[in-house]
């Protein structure tokens, strides 16, 4: 039976979540073969991310069984107040499933999406947003310029000719060593890169004074949480690779399929290149006179004592 | 840079959710007070659903901000393989905030919610399923009948059964049994109690089917189609528990065109705070595991203090009283700020 009345009644509000929620999908097994520096990759996305979002907002990550060590890692940075929500799945769902949880329970308005081997630079979340704002359209928003299959952005650009105040320019506009560093990284050779890059142009769309890129990738993006709730839920019975119908679908219902003019996310694979690694910066909450133990536990022994007083037979 | 394929993507299956997702909302800040029982309750009500469920589930763990012991408990639990799920949130979001995430995200076609204090008896699942089958657009069953109606008599759902000559409206009354085991369960003072065994609780009949259930839903447990709980987020978070933010899902519900039911007799039992020895040998029947050495033996009184008998005078005092409470509720929300206590 209930006994004295549940202390959280007397609550009077409690957080409210951030406009925007940053949500990380991390699926680490072991930290071997594939995934021998994974852990490290992952420990540098975050890094990244605390150190290069001044927008405020909420941190979710969503772990999809990863080994012990992962969870530790992520368990410590939610108990340092890092992390505001960590789902620990102890089966791999797949990375649909993980989306599917995700873009329906995220509170916040807008969701920035990251696999788990992205590097964030300044400013790529303020970026991604205006042009969510310049664009109202605009479905997801990736922070670097890269060039994709055009099936994956007709609309967008069949829009943008029709729109009366959009700027359209097509040309050679991401530089050769913006191209190289992304292609690269997914494991493409230097020759292979070079010959897509020549063979291929960019469209570069300007409304309201905000300059966008066409095309958007799933590996980051940023999007409002009502347009991508038309798309769920995500087949999710294979652990990767069904992802790519949310690109489908989005070109399909005519949203807007746009990337940031600057590089300034990174897809950093499963290896580490030099110099980047994790930090060790810290962002503990400032110590209060309250954290000291003895203080701490006078007082609970205190709020022990009153509540026996009442309520002990 | 990547090197190598990601063997994730090499056509191994995802993990396909059960048909039964049951997701509890955590809230234990500190393991004293109020508090003190709270997570060998909460152990209790997994072994008693694993004990009683006869069909595979998952089972999602919102944690609202618990303390570290807590936290590590869950975890422990989950290492067991006993929880699918764990949410570990750095803020308290509410009630209401945590039904947000699990209302709106839990993968499975059939949804049951408990606070973390409800005991599960045999026969819960397929008492609330009849419930469900029995009536068309049932919304939300709660395993317990509804004593409390938090719409008072404001819900329109039912009445669309109204004009079909299958259903009735019918007066239930429960066993004396019943009142006094819920009266138990929410600590009801004989004032609150003695309505419960004067009225009769408002039931609905299915004629062909032979089915009854009571009319109203508990907050406490209940079962949810996934497309019904679609249907109902978000709802508004901003205070800890606060009636009238969980009463929204009624109302979300209702204007809906969906029925809150609950079942005639209690397959589901409010634990609350405070373990005895009837919790105790029912657990142990439910669970065919012996839970004695886990009973509080009777702890011959401390000798107290003059400061604690001065206290305790105090303490029952009027005047005293909301003194005391006060600083009851300061304390704990200068423990509590935002996991300080960590």
């Amino acid at each position: 039976m209930r006994v004295g009345q549940n202390p959280a009644k007397s609550i009077e509000s409690v957080p409210q979540p951030q406009k925007v929620t940053i949500a990380v999908v991390s699926y680490i097994p072991f930290l071997s073969g594939y995934y021998a520096q994974a852990l490290d990759v992952l420990k540098a996305c975050l890094e990244s991310l605390w150190a290069h979002t001044a927008e405020p907002h909420d941190l979710l990550v969503f772990d999809n069984a990863s080994c012990p060590e992962v969870r530790t890692y992520l368990q410590e940075a939610h108990q340092q107040g890092r992390i505001q929500y960590l789902v620990l799945s102890q089966h791999n769902v797949g990375k649909g499933g993980a989306w599917n949880f995700i873009f329906q329970a995220a509170p916040g308005a807008f969701i920035a999406y990251a696999d788990s081997d992205i590097l964030f630079r300044l400013g790529w979340l303020e970026s991604s947003l205006a042009i969510l704002q310049a664009f109202p359209q605009a479905g997801m928003v990736t922070g670097r310029p890269m060039r994709t299959p055009e099936k994956f952005y007709n609309q967008t650009l069949d829009w943008a000719r029709q729109a009366g105040d959009v700027q359209v320019e097509n040309g050679s506009f991401i530089p050769w060593e913006v191209y190289r560093e992304h292609v690269l990284s997914l494991g493409t050779g230097e020759e292979q890169a070079r010959q897509w890059y020549d063979s291929r142009s960019d469209w570069r769309l300007t409304r309201q004074g905000v300059s966008a890129m066409i095309g958007a990738a799933h590996f980051q993006f940023t999007a409002r949480k009502a347009a991508l709730a038309q798309f769920l839920p995500f087949k999710m019975d294979r652990p990767m690779g069904q992802v790519r119908s949310l690109d489908e679908q989005m070109n399909a219902a005519g949203y807007l399929r746009l990337a940031t003019l600057e590089p300034l996310v990174k897809h950093m694979g499963n290896q580490l290149e030099p110099g980047v690694g994790p930090q060790t910066t810290s962002a503990r909450r400032p110590a209060r006179l309250l954290d000291l133990p003895f203080i701490k536990k006078a007082l609970l022994r205190l709020y022990d004592t009153i509540f026996r007083l009442y309520h002990s037979p | 840079m990547r090197t190598g394929t990601n063997p994730a993507k090499t056509g191994i299956p995802a993990y396909t959710p059960q048909e039964l997702g049951v997701a509890l909302i955590v809230y234990i800040p500190f393991t004293t007070g109020y508090f003190q029982n709270s997570l060998e309750i909460l152990k209790y009500q997994i072994e008693s659903l694993r004990a009683t469920t006869p069909q595979k589930f998952d089972l999602l763990v919102f944690d609202n901000s618990s303390c570290p012991q807590a936290v590590a408990e869950l975890q422990a639990l989950q290492a067991r393989k006993w929880v699918d799920w764990l949410i570990l949130s750095q803020h308290n979001m509410g009630k209401a905030g945590a039904w947000n995430w699990i209302l709106a995200a839990m993968p499975n076609p059939l949804i049951c919610y408990a606070d973390s204090d409800v005991l599960f008896r045999p026969g819960w699942l397929a008492a609330s399923l009849e419930v469900l089958g029995a009536f068309p657009r049932a919304g939300m069953v709660s395993a317990q009948p509804n004593f409390f109606d938090v719409m008072k008599g404001e819900g329109q759902a039912h009445r669309a059964l109204l004009g079909d000559p299958a259903f009735e409206l019918q007066d239930y009354w429960p066993a004396r049994e019943i009142i006094d085991e819920y009266c138990l369960g929410i600590g009801a003072s004989d004032e609150v109690a003695a309505p419960f065994y004067t009225q009769p609780l408002p039931s609905l009949q299915n004629k062909d089917q032979k089915a009854q259930a009571v009319l109203g839903a508990s907050h406490m447990q209940f079962i949810i189609p996934r497309a019904v709980a679609r249907q109902v987020t978000p709802l508004p978070a901003t205070k800890g528990l606060l009636r009238a933010e969980t009463m929204s899902l009624d109302y979300k519900i209702d204007s809906l065109g969906y029925l809150h039911l609950s079942t005639t007799r209690p397959y589901v039992f409010h634990m609350g705070n405070t373990v005895n020895a009837r919790l105790i040998q029912e657990l142990s029947a439910i669970t065919g595991e012996t839970h004695a050495s886990e009973v509080h033996p009777e702890q011959p009184a401390r000798r107290r203090s003059w400061l604690l008998k001065l206290l305790a005078r105090l303490a029952g005092s009027p005047r005293f009283q909301p003194h005391m409470l006060r600083a009851y509720n300061l304390l704990f929300h200068a423990l509590y700020d935002e996991n300080r206590v960590k």
